[in-house]
């Protein structure tokens, strides 16, 4: 990360609640401290032993607290937090209140900094509707679709007739994925219409939909922004993340090889402009879909910072908490579109405890042994260590494996050897799907598009001979239980030592 | 088993039936071509439990072992496996040509969550791989599927409740 200049003189954060857990509660720790900026952490009941809490200089502990709502989803909670430590800024992170206008807005009016953009601009991007109307209106590129809000089944299929199936419906407060639904033929609609406005009420309080035409197997391709208080914005290129499951991104990259530089500075033009049309600032991400002829829509604005961020800062060498920090200041932004080089290839893999075997589904429980590897071209964050848990209640997340190198090739290659050298026991994760993927030749080619999971039927990747060395442990075990009677002729001085389990199990049945 | 007979060989059948063998007294090695590798089972407290194969570690697991069935997890891929005498083996192959099929199948919950959605209904048909819930755990938005081609006997699931790990979903009557 860029070289963090300490000028705190002029500063006006001097503290800043972390209203989030985990790595990037780390994170943005991390930066903190390089400012010379002190940090408060929440400590929860759920996880009252959370690496987060060692890298805070100061402990607000609410594990008495028992409340049916998760602390860092509670604004007036976190509110009276910060005004009791003495918190004069907040920074949200990513999932939980990170894109709640009305907890921006909160924030400023007891006088807290809110680190990220306006309550205003948070709004207006978090409603899909508004967004897509602010987007039409300033000729940003768009899939087709409706004006705005569907109000009942027959315009869903007016509205479809006319832009030709497939479409998509999507909630106009959804994110993330929920709420989402594909429909390629016109007697599915007014089912899928009605499902995807229930599902969107259950999710987000809001029943509104919108349709859009679907765009078949596109590649995810979004642009950070940055934009400060003084109406400078600028972008620092884009992240491929077509590697998806369930819409949630698995592996990020930056840049994206499906761009040249034409296309790199349209895009990067647009994506300013959309930001400019609500008066952005701090870090921001604009996604866009792309076509398989270089077609691309616009799709919507995160206005936050994101689980992906690592890779942009590798290729920029730009620190983006340091500047969401110094823009949330009221500093103005010292980096010139100009200035802004793409150096190098970097590749983020989400190490997620899941079982990529069962669909990618969560496989909650206790990290009893972790070890990363510490080469020169990996980075790795991280919120969990060896007896760290995985908890149900917040997401998968075990670590973020940044890897880089001078280009694509190399930063490939880089991957392989630094996933073989990731070390995790306690449940299953994402490392079979990565080790597969860094294999995959239409991964090398880069020809692939957010549809590549479901391409694969196998999720895993199994090495030559691994079955059968598993076989063979099988083996082993089933002879160390069953075959140790005397009357049968098993030579066990020369069958090597029991097993560390089995005598494990002599004590600890499983 | 019969303890009176000499076992001079195991079989190790994998789930997709695959058939390893391995002659008795297990040795520490592998043949692969004309060359026997060394394997090793160690167990250390910088990586836990371990094979050593080739100079490079694995980590291994046993998620669950009864009777003769193990589930292993090896290099973070989980394999299940029937450890098979010659004798056993002999009566499985006996067995199996008169076995029936399962006639239930008994879906459960997963991991902990909160049913968002409950897309079927006792008596409807379902197809293999056809959702039949949605659970929502740990930030996403899971499909419970169909294992089998079938008919749903009983949901035990309601919409908006929130169920335990291994709490029971649904029932289907194997078609």
């Amino acid at each position: 990360m860029g070289g963090v200049k300490r000028e705190s003189r002029f500063m006006k954060i001097n503290k800043i609640l972390i209203a989030n857990r985990g790595e990037i509660a780390i994170r943005i720790m991390k930066t903190a401290r390089l400012m010379k900026i002190s940090t408060v952490a929440v400590k929860t009941a759920v996880e009252p032993n959370a690496m987060y809490l060692s890298f805070a200089d100061e402990i607000f502990d609410n594990t008495e607290e028992v409340s049916e709502i998760p602390i860092f989803l509670d604004i007036d909670k976190l509110i009276s937090i910060a005004r009791n430590t003495g918190a004069n800024a907040v920074h949200p992170g990513y999932g939980f209140l990170a894109e709640n206008a009305y907890f921006a807005q909160k924030c400023l009016d007891n006088k807290i900094i809110y680190i990220g953009p306006s309550p205003d601009a948070i709004y207006k991007m978090g409603n899909k509707t508004i967004a897509r109307k602010l987007a039409l209106k300033n000729g940003i590129p768009m899939a087709m679709g409706s004006d705005g809000n569907i109000s009942n089944e027959e315009e869903a299929v007016e509205i479809a007739e006319k832009i030709g199936y497939p479409v998509i419906i999507k909630a106009a407060s959804g994110g993330g994925g929920r709420g989402m639904r594909i429909v390629r033929k016109s007697d599915e609609m007014e089912k899928m219409f009605i499902i995807a406005s229930k599902e969107a009420e259950k999710a987000f309080n809001d029943p509104s939909v919108f349709i859009e035409k679907y765009i078949e197997n596109p590649k995810h391709i979004e642009f950070q922004i940055l934009g400060d208080t003084k109406g400078n914005i600028i972008h620092l290129g884009e992240r491929e993340c077509s590697i998806q499951r369930k819409h949630q991104k698995l592996l990020e990259e930056s840049p994206s090889c499906a761009l040249d530089n034409g296309l790199r500075k349209t895009m990067g033009k647009i994506a300013v402009q959309i930001a400019k049309a609500v008066n952005y600032y701090s870090a921001g991400t604009v996604e866009f879909l792309l076509d398989s002829e270089k077609n691309f829509y616009f799709m919507e604005m995160n206005t936050r910072i994101q689980v992906e961020h690592p890779v942009t800062e590798i290729v920029t060498g730009i620190d983006l908490i340091e500047q969401q920090i110094r823009i949330a200041n009221g500093e103005e932004l010292k980096i010139k579109q100009e200035d802004v080089k793409l150096k190098g290839w970097a590749i983020e893999c989400r190490i997620n405890a899941e079982d990529v075997q069962a669909g990618f589904a969560p496989d909650p429980g206790k990290i009893e042994n972790l070890s990363m590897p510490s080469d020169n071209y990996v980075r790795v964050d991280t919120g969990i260590q060896s007896g760290s848990s995985i908890v149900s209640s917040y997401d998968s997340m075990i670590a973020k494996l940044i890897v880089s190198g001078k280009d694509r090739k190399e930063a490939i290659k880089n991957c392989k050897m630094a996933l073989d050298k990731v070390w995790i026991k306690g449940t299953k994760t994402t490392l079979p799907f990565f080790r597969l993927l860094v294999r995959n030749q239409k991964f090398h080619d880069g020809t692939f598009t957010t549809a590549f999971i479901d391409e694969l039927d196998k999720y895993y990747f199994n090495s030559e001979y691994e079955e059968m060395l598993a076989a063979w442990l099988a083996t082993k075990l089933f002879v160390e239980e069953n075959l140790q009677e005397k009357s049968i002729n098993i030579d066990f001085e020369n069958s090597g030592d029991m097993s560390p389990w089995l005598l494990n199990k002599r004590i600890n049945q499983f | 088993m019969n303890h009176k007979l000499r076992i001079n060989k195991l079989y190790t059948l994998s789930s997709e039936n695959r058939k390893f063998s391995f002659p008795l007294p297990l040795k520490n090695k592998i043949r692969i071509g004309k060359r026997d590798y060394v394997v090793q089972l160690k167990a250390d407290d910088k990586y836990g439990t371990y094979i050593l194969w080739k100079n490079r570690k694995y980590p291994v697991e046993i998620v669950r072992s009864r009777q003769n069935k193990y589930e292993i997890l090896f290099n973070d891929i989980s394999y299940t496996f029937t450890v098979e005498t010659p004798f056993s083996l002999q009566r499985m192959k006996v067995l199996n040509t008169g076995k029936g099929k399962i006639e239930k199948e008994s879906l459960k919950a997963p991991m902990p969550g909160k049913i968002i959605d409950v897309l079927v209904r006792e008596g409807s048909n379902v197809l293999r791989g056809e959702p039949l819930m949605i659970l929502e755990a740990m930030k996403m938005q899971n499909e419970i599927q169909s294992p089998v081609n079938g008919q749903i006997i009983r949901v035990h699931a309601k919409p908006n409740s929130n169920v335990m790990k291994d709490d029971m979903l649904i029932e289907i009557k194997v078609i």
